[in-house]
């Protein structure tokens, strides 16, 4: 097949199909640990199987697994179709594709060990580091290089956005990253004390300014116009939020550390540029939803470009709602509470994960060249997806507003009404109720692993098919 | 390279990939304008607060906001509101604050937290115990349930300590005094003689007393009141389990009894507002 095509799309299958077994894994992880708060017995006294292990199992296998393989699936894909060229190099994908998947085995392995760096959405140890620092590169000097080589005469924006997060990812990880090894398996920080805490959330919210965000905006530029098949509503648009989000993120990291040891003037410089940020993250809501405009028709019927615009609704939500929790007075209630988890999962369940979602059924369809063996389990997916996900963020929201307030309380005596244990014992029902939000979501992806498994074998029985067959 | 433009605004003239087009439409003015109010807004917050680093210092902001003043200031506001009680139970015993009403109403009130992130953890909230950890709101008591006895309690700790008899007793020794220490906590000791009499002669009477209602100054349990320092389902087998392996005997198997000290964690005031709470939770005499 590899040999026939116009592109280099075996590797962008794989990518692919291993993308949609991640988001099944990867969520699935979460509903265990979601669980193990709830209900502890969910531990089965196993250490390696405890919350404090299984978490950055969780994070690592929905962001660096299941969102690594979309960013490389959709990267590779569009960027050879947006450059009218194949890869620069298919033996340097293929190397992106088994070293990827072999970090991703390497987490699997080490962090149930307890081996971690300790440091959030960064666990894994130096020489895991180091590989994917090398991978990484691979990736985006195949990327550049095609981009170089490209027959088109501009530049396509969705490549800006995914050229933005590989430029500033190989900097933040390799930055954040920095350690002095003391054995195979353990290491320390280079930073120390609040350097080392202002350069992990420089990296922790970098990975979702740049990773998250810039990435998945490289996806929806190029798959919200190709499936609605209209043309981009404003390129000057495009331009000026792209600048705006790419010099405004870096800035924003200590809106994690309000209220600690760092500096005052950290705190209060990442929350202005937060508050800044509400504009340019809309401007590419905006630019996406408007590129339906008069043509909101459509969905009605395609639900892969339902999945699409429902994530640019809670990609906007999020993004309004993450600056508004970076103000002084609203962190001092929301800090070290549900809301911020309940907020990070509205950004990842609601936004990448679904945006993910339509990305991949489109791709799924061009690159087997046939319709989904079932488009009514495409929108049971999206119905699960979306249900999920409000469950998952009201859960957390009451939650964690609860939990704030509760934590200040003061009675007439001045003396604090609540004790921490009361709290807890009061987020329980929320605990189980985002339990279940995140198992639908769960199911969500189940469905369309099912769905896609089918497809291939359909594509591949009976290649003739291009169209929906006939049923009854 | 153009296509046929078949909206009203043009396109850029570029098309990527069959049919990706970018329009030229301007951005929502709304938007434009939101967009320059988001710049002047970090200008008037970089204005207002500490933001911009310079070489050995920062910006101040015209505000004058610290974080540290802001904490300070909060801070006060609420020793403000418990100022006239603390004032008041400052230096005070636990029995001088008992003996005011509405004292005691405020201090029970400003231990509640205290004895919920420090004691309950062993104790159960509001002292209603868990399992291997004694009850505090009921009248039984190990040590003793005046004031001057749980303050000594929070404050130095205490230390369970009774020897294990399974290698001083037979198996079938230790099962007849099981027999009746269970025989005991219902009222009917006299049922178990052959127990009764090892009661004796192993030298249990000598802690728990010769009628096994244990003694205060000890911290020997009481044994006939069906309250039990080690509960469990299968009472039996719990009080079998304590005789043989005794506790706080430095073996792996014995029972552990720990309370901790706390006059190095917690200022005087905080252990006099925990005593009050502690008594008046049930069972203070």
């Amino acid at each position: 097949m590899e040999t026939t095509e116009k592109y280099h799309f075996d590797v962008v299958r794989w990518f692919s199909v291993a993308a949609v077994i991640y988001l099944v894994v990867g969520t699935l992880v979460g509903v265990v640990i979601a669980s193990q708060l709830a209900w502890p017995v969910m531990n089965f006294d196993n250490p390696y199987l405890t919350f404090g292990r299984l978490r950055p199992l969780h994070t690592n296998a929905v962001i660096f697994a299941f969102g690594g393989c979309v960013l490389m699936a959709t990267a590779f894909y569009s960027v050879q179709r947006t450059c009218g060229v194949k890869l620069w190099s298919n033996k340097l994908a293929w190397f992106t594709f088994w070293g990827w998947n072999l970090i991703i085995v390497s987490a699997v392995i080490t962090l149930p060990l307890g081996l971690t760096s300790g440091k959030e959405y960064a666990e894994l140890e130096w020489p895991i580091d180091i590989a994917i620092a090398v991978v990484w590169v691979a990736f985006t000097v195949n990327f550049v290089m095609t981009i170089a080589n490209r027959k088109s005469s501009h530049i396509y924006v969705s490549n800006w956005f995914f050229l933005g997060m590989m430029i500033m990812i190989t900097y933040l990880h390799v930055v954040n990253s920095l350690a002095i090894p003391v054995g195979m398996f353990k290491s320390y920080s280079i930073f120390s004390g609040v350097q080392d805490a202002m350069i992990q959330w420089w990296w922790g919210h970098n990975a979702v300014g740049f990773y998250l965000t810039a990435g998945f905006l490289g996806i929806m530029y190029y798959f919200v116009p190709k499936q609605a098949n209209r043309p981009m509503f404003s390129y000057r648009l495009s331009v000026i939020h792209f600048w705006a989000l790419t010099f405004g993120y870096v800035w924003l990291g200590a809106h994690h550390l309000q209220y600690t040891a760092l500096p005052d003037w950290t705190g209060s410089l990442g929350a202005a540029i937060s508050i800044a940020m509400i504009i340019p993250s809309w401007g590419g809501a905006i630019n996406g939803m408007m590129t339906l405009s008069g043509a909101w028709d459509k969905l009605r019927t395609d639900y892969v470009l339902r999945f699409l615009i429902a994530s640019l609704a809670f990609y906007a939500m999020s993004t309004f709602e993450g600056p508004i929790m970076s103000i002084k007075t609203v962190n001092a209630l929301s800090h070290y509470t549900d809301w911020t988890v309940g907020h990070v999962h509205s950004g990842a369940l609601g936004w990448v994960g679904m945006v993910a979602a339509g990305a991949l059924y489109h791709m799924v369809m061009k690159l087997w060249n046939t319709e989904m063996y079932s488009s009514k389990l495409v929108n049971t997916h999206f119905w699960l997806a979306t249900i999920g996900t409000v469950i998952y963020i009201v859960a957390l929201w009451i939650s964690g507003i609860m939990q704030g307030l509760m934590w200040r309380d003061y009675d007439e005596f001045g003396t604090l009404t609540y004790t921490f244990a009361e709290s807890v014992a009061a987020m329980h029902p929320f605990y189980a109720m985002r339990t279940i939000g995140g198992f639908i979501y769960m199911l969500g992806g189940v469905v369309m692993l099912y769905n896609v498994v089918m497809t291939i074998r359909q594509a591949r029985t009976n290649p003739s098919i291009t169209a929906e067959p006939a049923r009854a | 390279m153009s296509d046929k433009k078949t909206n009203q605004v043009g396109d850029t003239g570029h098309v990527w990939d069959d049919n990706l087009r970018e329009l030229l439409n301007d951005p929502p003015r709304w938007w434009m304008i939101s967009f320059y109010a988001s710049i002047a807004w970090v200008v008037v917050y970089f204005i207002l607060y500490p933001a911009i680093p310079l070489v050995n210092s920062h910006t101040k902001g015209i505000m004058g906001w610290t974080q540290i003043k802001e904490y300070k200031e909060d801070l006060q506001k609420i020793e403000q509101v418990r100022a006239p009680w603390e004032n008041k139970i400052r230096g005070m015993t636990p029995a001088a604050i008992l003996a005011d009403s509405e004292l005691t109403t405020y201090t029970v009130n400003s231990a509640k937290v205290l004895f919920g992130d420090r004691c309950a953890a062993c104790h159960g909230a509001g002292g209603a115990g868990n399992p291997g950890y004694p009850v505090l709101a009921d009248d039984d008591w190990l040590y003793g349930g005046t004031v001057e006895a749980i303050q000594e309690s929070i404050a130095a700790g205490r230390q369970g300590m009774m020897p294990g008899y399974k290698d001083q007793l037979s198996e079938q020794q230790i099962e007849q005094l099981t027999d009746y220490v269970m025989a005991l906590s219902q009222g009917n000791g006299d049922s178990q003689p052959a127990g009764k009499a090892l009661f004796d002669e192993a030298g249990c009477s000598g802690c728990h007393g010769a009628d096994g209602k244990g003694m205060h100054m000890m911290g020997s349990a009481n044994l006939t009141d069906g309250i039990w320092r080690f509960a469990s389902q299968d009472q039996r087998a719990s009080v079998k389990y304590t005789i043989a392996h005794g506790v706080n005997t430095g073996d792996d198997d014995s029972r552990s009894a720990v309370m901790p000290s706390f006059e190095n964690q917690l200022n005087q005031t905080d252990i006099v507002r925990l005593t009050v709470y502690v008594h008046e939770l049930g069972g203070g005499q």
